[in-house]
């Protein structure tokens, strides 16, 4: 047991049967289906609140997304430590400031392209979620769980924008 | 108590399943778009697959109820994945 837990990595297959398990137990003992991009607006919301009263005054966050420290916020904190012991066990964990390998062979290792690509494309990827009614967690595996149409049509859509992205960053390269 | 202690469980095994499938890493993420690495999927459809048997085995065993399912509005959906997509492909999250 515990060499399975200190592995690098698991097949796709078995770690993502105990995300299935996480998502059972979530929903049948708590009543809640686990999501992630909530969680930025939830705090993004608050923010607002205490920085910008104006443009927190608004439908979305007023009955979409009201802001506070959720439950959602509160396992973001559970994500970051499960994950931190998981590379731990591995003996993988390090603190890096650019991706390995394939970032660095094709953009090249500079601090400031790789920080603005994630600043930038996490601003699309939460608006995207909000727009959509959740990310890849709460609605693409909590809807799809449920035969949910919109997970499908959600997985869907980021295929048709994803796949074309990912030629054009690529281009000629690999 | 519950309150807190409840979440960052499902958070730990949330992390834990996705560090160990190696989500947590650019190219396994990006790589899917480019359709040569397809962990996303195997272990996303998995998830989705085990978690359906199980909710819905335990609901019609009256052992628990099913939560509000995410609702459907087909142009919200789609131009949010869309968009969501972009920003998955240029960074890798």
């Amino acid at each position: 047991m515990l060499s399975l837990l200190k592995q690098k990595q698991w097949s796709p297959y078995l770690a993502g049967a105990l995300l299935g398990l996480v998502y059972i137990v979530s929903i049948t003992v708590l009543g809640v289906i686990p999501g992630a991009s909530g969680a930025y607006e939830n705090v993004g919301g608050l923010l607002a609140t205490v920085f910008a009263p104006t443009l927190a005054n608004n439908t979305y966050f007023r009955f979409v997304m009201p802001p506070g420290i959720t439950w959602e916020v509160i396992m973001i904190a559970g994500v970051i430590v499960g994950s931190f012991a998981s590379a731990r066990l591995s003996g993988t964990f390090k603190a890096s400031t650019v991706p390995d390998s394939q970032w660095r062979q094709v953009f090249g290792g500079a601090i400031w392209k790789r920080w603005t690509a994630a600043f930038l494309g996490g601003i699309i990827i939460e608006y995207g979620a909000g727009v959509a009614g959740g990310c890849t967690s709460g609605l693409a595996v909590g809807g799809g769980l449920f035969l949910a149409p919109a997970a499908f049509i959600f997985m869907a859509g980021m295929f048709i924008s994803g796949i074309p992205t990912a030629m054009i960053l690529y281009w000629r390269k690999f | 108590m519950t309150d807190v202690i409840a979440p960052i469980l499902i958070g730990f095994g949330f992390g834990f399943a996705l560090q160990k499938a190696g989500l947590t890493h650019y190219q396994n993420i990006v790589n899917v778009f480019r359709l040569t690495n397809l962990t996303v999927l195997k272990f996303m459809l998995t998830a989705i697959a085990v978690a359906m048997v199980g909710v819905f085995a335990l609901s019609a065993e009256g052992l628990s109820s099913l939560p509000s399912v995410p609702t459907t509005y087909a142009v919200g959906n789609l131009v949010g994945g869309l968009i969501f997509g972009v920003g998955m492909a240029s960074t890798g999250f």
